[in-house]
């Protein structure tokens, strides 16, 4: 009987010994990838996007690492935008893989920009994995000045 | 994960070293390996030239660099920011470190780690 309750204890202590190594496994993992919030948004491959109003004009700034500018694809209409583009796959030849972290599919991305756009004056550019799109703003959006008369 | 350790308390003992607020992320990374070499491929979005940092010692391998995005006007949203990229690896010691080479190309370092040539694989003859 007290062998019993032995090894019940022994099997208990062996248990919180565990958890306490399973916690650590967490923490140590927490710390090598960050308190980065966009880790998780860019898992599926989309690209995170910032967007500024500059008065007369919209900023859009989206992380497209590794992609070409035949790889991306924008379409603007009145206040939508919408960014496509896809990843190739790296596998240079005759080399074996290690690991491949980075995500390598199509992704559609759409926005509703807070006013209509010109689409015409839309002016992009990509540089350091970063595309930056400039989008005036449609007149009728755009701040006027009103004069006290 | 003692090596982390390591590299937190030498961060520590320099303190002209200001990390200031900024979130650390570790880049993505795509790893391949040949015969001749190893390749490295780390995503760091929006990084320039000038801010990386590739230093290679003792088969430690630290990345790191800081993002500092341009400012514009008002942020509507903004799901990305200024950032720390910092990632360790262990590199084998058969990487001849004198011909490592980094190349910077749409947000992506790539860098290129030749072996030895006496590490490499030999096929033996039997006479």
């Amino acid at each position: 009987m007290w062998t019993t309750i032995g090894d019940l204890d022994r099997m208990f202590g062996a248990m919180d010994l565990l958890r306490s190594r399973m916690n650590r496994v967490f923490t140590d993992s927490d710390r090598l990838y960050g308190n980065d919030i966009g880790w998780r948004l860019a898992a599926d491959g989309s690209p995170r996007t910032n967007l500024y109003d500059n008065g007369d004009h919209f900023i859009v700034v989206a992380e497209v690492p590794g992609m070409a500018k035949d790889d991306i694809d924008v379409k603007i209409q009145g206040n939508y935008l919408e960014l496509s583009g896809s990843r190739k796959s790296e596998s240079p030849e005759g080399y074996k893989i290690h690991r491949t972290e980075t995500p390598s599919a199509t992704f559609t991305r759409s926005f509703t920009i807070p006013a209509d756009v010109d689409v015409e004056k839309v002016e992009a550019s990509l540089q350091n994995g970063l595309l930056t799109l400039t989008l005036p703003k449609a007149e009728a959006a755009k701040p006027k000045q009103i004069s006290i008369s | 994960m003692s090596e982390r350790t390591d590299v937190s308390k030498v961060e520590e003992s320099m303190p002209e070293r200001r990390r200031g607020d900024l979130a650390t992320i570790s880049p993505l990374v795509n790893i391949f390996e040949n015969d001749e070499e190893i390749l490295l491929h780390a995503d760091m979005p929006g990084i320039t030239k000038d801010a990386v940092d590739i230093n290679i010692d003792n088969g430690r391998l630290v990345l790191s660099g800081v993002r500092k995005l341009e400012k514009h006007g008002a942020a509507n949203w903004e799901e990305f920011g200024d950032v720390e990229y910092r990632r360790v690896f262990s590199v084998p010691q058969t990487i001849d470190v004198s011909r490592v080479n980094a190349e910077l190309k749409e947000g992506v370092l790539k860098l290129k780690m030749p072996k030895f040539e006496k590490a490499k694989p030999r096929q033996i003859e039997i006479k």
